[in-house]
C-alpha cells in the first residue's frame, strides 16, 4: 500500500505496520510476502478481531457527557448481528463506549463487572469510595498497555464517559489496543474520527470556543449534534447500521436510550445511475 | 546465662515467649569471642582499627584480613566470625557498583551500610520454592566508614540487622574496657593522627601481647584519597608516637 | 527515527511467496516536537500539546513535557502510550530512591538511570525519544538528551520529534553559533550562556515556525523554566517580560526545596 503520509508520501507502508492511515478501525493489515519470522515461539498471542463494532462518540454537554454507537456486531463485510449492546455502564457514573472486537469487549465487561462487583461490597462495608470514571479509565489504559506489552492486544478501542461526582463534572476519554490514551471534550473511534469529530468540534467550539470557556452545547442541542453524526456515518460507513443508542452519563447516573434511528433521504438515488434498481 | 533456655532456641526463627530470637543472640555472644576492632570520626576522615590475633610465630600475619575495601570511598573493619563478613562484602561492593552503574554517583554510607544489614535476616528453615536461604544468621558484626556528601561516618551493624551511627565505636572481645576508654578520649575536633593514636592506644589497653605492626591494622578514609590501609612504615610512624608518648 | 523507518517491502501486487499474515505492531507515531536549550544558570524544556496518528489530531491538549524533581523535566516524544507508561516508570523510581537514600535523585542520576531503563528494553524498545533539563548539582544548566535505546549525552540544547528537522538546524545555528562567524576583533561566540529572554524567544519562534511547516506541531506549547538557587528572576517575571498571550505560573517545590524555581509558561499555536 502507498503510504498517504506527506513525509513518505508514495513511498510504501512499512511491512510490519497494521497502522491504518484510513483509520478504518480496527481491521488489520495484511501482508505479503514476508518471510515466516511470525511463525517462530510457541505462544500464539497475536489475534486478529472477527468480529467487529464500528464507530463510538463522546460529546461532553451542559451537566454530563453523551456517547453514542450503533447496534451492529460485523463479521469482516457481512451485517452479523444487529442488535447488540456497545454502551455497557459500569457503577453509577461511567459508561463504557466500545469498538473493535466484540469478543474482547464480552471478555472486558465479564472482568470489569467482577471487579466493580468486589468494589462495591467493600463500599458497603466501609467508607471506600467507589470508582470514579477516572480510576476505571486508568484501569484500563495499565490494562490495555500491559496487554499491548505482551504482543497479546485487547482488539478495542474504548471511549469512558462519565460523571465525577468529587469535581462535579463530566469526564471523556479513549483508550486503545496500544494503550494510548487521550482526553478531548469531543470524541470519536474509527470512521468517526474522520466523519464525526469534526463536525463534534464544530459543534462544540461554535458556543463553548477553542478554549471552551464559554457555554457548553445543551441536552438537545448535543443529541441533534450526535444524531446527525451518525446518520452521516450510516451513509459513509459500509460497517455501520441506522440502529443506535446514545448513553448520557449525568450526576443523576447512566441513562441508555432504546435503539433508534435518524431519518435517511434516499431521494436522489433515484435519479441516479449506479444507485438502487437498474431500469435498463 | 539464659534462665529460660528451652527448645526456643531450636528454630532459627522461633521467638521465645519473652520475645527473644536466641539464635540470633548467640550469633551476637560470637562477636564477642572476636578480636578487638576500633573505628573512630574525625572532621578530615574515618579511621579502623584491628587487632590480628596471631597465634603461633609460623603463621603469616599479613594473610589474616579483618579490614576490607567496598568501594573507593568505603571500608569495613570486622569482629568475629570473619568468614561470614566476605559474604556481606561481597554484597556490599556488587551493590556499591551497581549504585555507581545506574545512578552515575557514589553510593551513600548509609545505603550501602542497609544493604548490608538486609543480608542479615535472610536465614531459616527454607521453603521448597525459595532456595537462596541462609541456615544461621551471621557470626559477625562490621564497623562500616566512609565519606559521602553528608561527610566521614562510621556505621556498627550486627548479626540481628540492626546499624547505628557512632562518632567512635569499639566491637570484639575488649569491646566494654575500649568503648569507655574511647568515650574518655574522644572529641569532635580530633585530627586523623589522633584519632589513629587513640586507636592503637585503645587496641594495646586490650591486647594480651605487645601490640606491633604485625598484630594490629589500621586504615582510613579520608576525602582527598578514599579508603586505604595503611603500610607497614605508616603504621609504625604511629606506633612510634605511641611509644614516645 | 531510524530505528523503525519505512523498509523496502515486496509490494502488494507482487506473487505471494508466504501465507497471508496477520501481524500486530504495538508501535505508533503520536507526532509532536521537544525541545530543550540549557543557560549558565537556568534550563528551558518545551513542548507542542498536539498528539495525532496519520492525519488525524487525537487531541488538542497532550502533556509530554513532565516535572519531575525540583531541579529536573522531562520531555518525551514518539509513541505516547510509550511515553506516558515511560514517565510513570521514572517518577516511581525517583521516588523509591528517595525512600532507599533519603535525598532526591540529581539531574545526573536521572540521566544514567534512564539510560539503564531504556536499555533495559533495548529488544522492546520504548519507542521515544526523551530530552532532560534541569540544574545541575553544580548549579548550572544542563540538557541530557536520549535516543529510544539509552544512548545519551549532555548538550546545550537538542530538538526531538516530528519537526526535529526543522528545529534543531535552527538552534545550530542560533545556539552553537554555526556558521556564524564573530565581528573581527570582538569576543568569540561561547554556546550555552545566552541570556533567558533570548532562549524564551528561539523556543516560541521554534514552535511557531514547526507549526507553520510540520501539519503534526501545533494547538499550544508548554515552556518549563527551571532556574537555579539564588538566581534573579526579574527577567522572567517583570513587566512586559513576557510575549502576548503568554501565561505564567511558578510550579511549588516537590521536595525539600532547595531554592530551585520552576516555572511554567503556556501558549497558544496555531491549530490548522
Amino acid at each position: 500500500m502507498m503510504s498517504q503520509h506527506p513525509a513518505t508520501w508514495g513511498q510504501p507502508t512499512p511491512a510490519n505496520s497494521s497502522f491504518n492511515q484510513f483509520n478504518t478501525f480496527p481491521l488489520p493489515q495484511t501482508q505479503r510476502g514476508q518471510s515466516s519470522h511470525a511463525h517462530h515461539g510457541p505462544v500464539g498471542h497475536t489475534q486478529q478481531p472477527l468480529v467487529t463494532g464500528t464507530s463510538v462518540l463522546g460529546l461532553k454537554y451542559d451537566g454530563g457527557v453523551m456517547i453514542a454507537a450503533d447496534n451492529l456486531a460485523s463479521y469482516g463485510s457481512l451485517a452479523r448481528f444487529r442488535d447488540i449492546q456497545r454502551l455497557h455502564p459500569l457503577g453509577q457514573h461511567t459508561l463504557l463506549g466500545v469498538a473493535g472486537d466484540m469478543s474482547d469487549f464480552q471478555w472486558l465487561k465479564k472482568e470489569l463487572d467482577a471487579l466493580l462487583r468486589e468494589e462495591d461490597a467493600l463500599a458497603l462495608t466501609d467508607s471506600h469510595p467507589s470508582l470514579s470514571p477516572k480510576n476505571i479509565y486508568e484501569l484500563l489504559s495499565n490494562l490495555f498497555y500491559a496487554r499491548r506489552s505482551k504482543m497479546n492486544p485487547v482488539w478495542n478501542a474504548v471511549l469512558v464517559g462519565g460523571w465525577d461526582k468529587v469535581k462535579k463534572e463530566s469526564f471523556l476519554a479513549y483508550v486503545d489496543l496500544l494503550g494510548t490514551t487521550y482526553t478531548a471534550p469531543t470524541l470519536a473511534t474509527g470512521f468517526g474520527a474522520h466523519l464525526a469529530q469534526p463536525l463534534l468540534r464544530e459543534a462544540y467550539e461554535a458556543k463553548a470556543g477553542i478554549d471552551g470557556n464559554g457555554p457548553l452545547l445543551t441536552k438537545e442541542e448535543a443529541e441533534k449534534v450526535l444524531e446527525d453524526c451518525m446518520k452521516v456515518l450510516f451513509y459513509r460507513d459500509a460497517r455501520s447500521l441506522n440502529k443506535y443508542q446514545i448513553a448520557t452519563i449525568t450526576s443523576e447516573g447512566v441513562d441508555i436510550s432504546d435503539s433508534k434511528s435518524a431519518d435517511t433521504y434516499w431521494k436522489f438515488a433515484e435519479g441516479l445511475r449506479g444507485y438502487g434498481a437498474q431500469t435498463q | 546465662m539464659f534462665l529460660t533456655r528451652s527448645e526456643y532456641d531450636r528454630g532459627v526463627n522461633t521467638f521465645s515467649p519473652e520475645g527473644r530470637l536466641f539464635q540470633v543472640e548467640y550469633a551476637m555472644e560470637a562477636i564477642k569471642l572476636g578480636s578487638t576492632t576500633v573505628g573512630i570520626t574525625t572532621p578530615e576522615g574515618v579511621i579502623l582499627a584491628v587487632e590480628k590475633r596471631v597465634p603461633s610465630p609460623l603463621l603469616e600475619s599479613s594473610s589474616i584480613e579483618k579490614i576490607m575495601e567496598i568501594d573507593s570511598h568505603i571500608g569495613t573493619a570486622m569482629s568475629g566470625l570473619t568468614a561470614d563478613a566476605r559474604t556481606m562484602v561481597e554484597h556490599a561492593r556488587v551493590t556499591s557498583q551497581m549504585h555507581n552503574f545506574t545512578y552515575d554517583e557514589k553510593i551513600g554510607v548509609e545505603s550501602c551500610t542497609q544493604a548490608v544489614c538486609d543480608l542479615a535476616l535472610r536465614f531459616g528453615e527454607s521453603v521448597e520454592d525459595d532456595d537462596a536461604l541462609m541456615s544461621r544468621p551471621f557470626g559477625v558484626a562490621l564497623l562500616i566508614a566512609g565519606i559521602d556528601e553528608k561527610g566521614p561516618q562510621l556505621y556498627h551493624t550486627d548479626p540481628s540487622g540492626t546499624f547505628v551511627r557512632y562518632d567512635a565505636k569499639a566491637i570484639g572481645s575488649g569491646s566494654d574496657a575500649a568503648q569507655q576508654s574511647l568515650q574518655d578520649a574522644f572529641h569532635k575536633q580530633m585530627t586523623l593522627m589522633e584519632a589513629h593514636s587513640l586507636a592503637l592506644k585503645v587496641l594495646k589497653q586490650v591486647m594480651e601481647e605487645k601490640l606491633d605492626e604485625n598484630n594490629v591494622q589500621l586504615a582510613q578514609v579520608t576525602k582527598e584519597k578514599g579508603f586505604e590501609i595503611l603500610g607497614e612504615n605508616e603504621l609504625k610512624a604511629v606506633i612510634e608516637t605511641l611509644a614516645a608518648a | 527515527m531510524a530505528l523503525y523507518h519505512n523498509q523496502p517491502m515486496a509490494h502488494a501486487q507482487e506473487p505471494t511467496a508466504a501465507p497471508i499474515e496477520h501481524r500486530f505492531n504495538p508501535y505508533s507515531d503520536n507526532g509532536g516536537s521537544i525541545l530543550a536549550i540549557a543557560g549558565t544558570d537556568f534550563s528551558v524544556i518545551a513542548g507542542d500539546t498536539r498528539q495525532s496518528e496519520g492525519y488525524n489530531i487525537q487531541t488538542r491538549y497532550a502533556r509530554k513535557v513532565w516535572q519531575l524533581t525540583d531541579k529536573a523535566v522531562l520531555a518525551t516524544n514518539g509513541f505516547a502510550a510509550d511515553g506516558n507508561n515511560f514517565v510513570k516508570r521514572v517518577k516511581q523510581r525517583l521516588e523509591w530512591y528517595e525512600h532507599a537514600h533519603h535525598k532526591p535523585m540529581g539531574l545526573k542520576s536521572i540521566a544514567r538511570m534512564i539510560q539503564t531503563m531504556l536499555y533495559g528494553k533495548r529488544f522492546f524498545p520504548y519507542y521515544v525519544y526523551n530530552i532532560l533539563g534541569g540544574i545541575e548539582e553544580d548549579g548550572s544548566g544542563a540538557v541530557y538528551s536520549f535516543d529510544p535505546v539509552g544512548s545519551y549525552e549532555r548538550e546545550a540544547c537538542r530538538a526531538a520529534g516530528a519537526a526535529q528537522s526543522l528545529i534543531q538546524p535552527f538552534l545550530d545555528n542560533q545556539i552553537y553559533f554555526k556558521n556564524q562567524q564573530p565581528e573581527p576583533g570582538s569576543q568569540p561566540f561561547i554556546p550555552g550562556n545566552l541570556p533567558l529572554a533570548t532562549v524564551l524567544s528561539l523556543v516560541v519562534d521554534s514552535f511557531t515556525s514547526a507549526t507553520e511547516r510540520h501539519i503534526e506541531v501545533g494547538d499550544g506549547m508548554e515552556i518549563y523554566i527551571v532556574m537555579a538557587r539564588d538566581r534573579t528572576t526579574d527577567d522572567l517575571l517583570g513587566e512586559g517580560k513576557l510575549q502576548k498571550g503568554m501565561e505564567i505560573e511558578e510550579l511549588g517545590t516537590l521536595g525539600e526545596g532547595q531554592g530551585e524555581r520552576t516555572f511554567l509558561v503556556r501558549q497558544a499555536l496555531k491549530r490548522d
